[in-house]
């Protein structure tokens, strides 16, 4: 993991899972419809399939008064848990420490039942734990004193550009000879 | 700024500067001073120890690889808006 791909798509996992969260930990259940769209009806179906399970997680329920947006938020959600660089099992992992760590009741309940559904042993899922527990301690510590980050220059810079761009180095000097005079 | 002045791992007795020595081959890292939590975390050696116990014990490879938990670590430091 010694290039910037994977915590790319760790971060975006993160921002996924937290909005998922917001809305299901919400008291929400008034906006759930009771007999949603045929439209609707068909991204539940993929997100059934997608999670092997025969309801809708209540995240998804919540936005489908509105299919388009379920749609999107689906598609977005499925973009960041599908195996990448990093493995579903993994994310689902990251998933669960990130809600653990927003103390997210559906989350966590989720993301735990997902960890194991892919495999992961109760060894496991005590690895997690233990790591989101130790270092729920080490950053509440280091916030309290005010640490200035020390560690920074323990990786190496990846250089290597967005995909489908081109290296920084011509950008840069390309950059350069527009702005000279 | 900390709100605590950083002592210099010299100012530390000798079996805690044997175990800075502990954390470069634990990072990999040679770093030319401790890291700060290491240094604080050393303050009370007793608590130190516990909890750098069980902070290995949770990073140690089994199920997930060092790297794995080294990325649930980051992101719970993200989640919490750690910056260190």
């Amino acid at each position: 993991m010694a290039d910037d791909a994977p915590w790319y798509e760790a971060a975006l996992l993160v921002g996924v899972t937290n909005a998922l969260n917001v809305v299901a930990d919400s008291p929400l259940e008034s906006l759930e419809p009771a007999c949603p769209s045929a439209e609707a009806d068909a991204v539940f179906a993929e997100i059934r399939a997608f999670y092997d399970r025969a309801d809708v997680p209540t995240a998804f329920r919540r936005v489908a008064a509105d299919p388009g947006y379920l749609a999107d938020l689906w598609g977005a959600t499925r973009r960041v848990f599908t195996d990448n660089r990093l493995t579903r099992r993994h994310k689902e992992a990251l998933a669960f420490a990130a809600s653990v760590t927003t103390r997210s009741s559906f989350g966590t309940a989720f993301h735990l039942s997902e960890m194991r559904r892919l495999g992961v042993g109760e060894r496991g899922v005590m690895e997690v734990l233990g790591v989101t527990q130790m270092f729920s301690s080490y950053t509440k510590i280091a916030d309290t004193l005010q640490l200035e980050p020390d560690m920074g220059d323990i990786a190496a810079v990846d250089h290597s550009p967005a995909p489908g761009g081109s290296k920084p180095s011509t950008r840069s000097a390309e950059a350069r000879s527009l702005q000279a005079p | 700024m900390p709100t605590v002045r950083l002592r210099d791992a010299s100012e530390y007795p000798e079996p805690i500067q044997k175990l800075f020595e502990v954390a470069k081959a634990w990072f990999k890292h040679d770093f030319a001073d401790p890291p700060a939590m290491s240094r604080v975390m050393a303050w009370d050696p007793e608590l130190g120890a516990f909890h750098g116990r069980a902070m290995k014990r949770a990073m140690t490879p089994g199920e997930w690889t060092r790297a794995e938990k080294e990325m649930v670590a980051a992101v719970v430091s993200g989640v919490n808006a750690c910056a260190y």
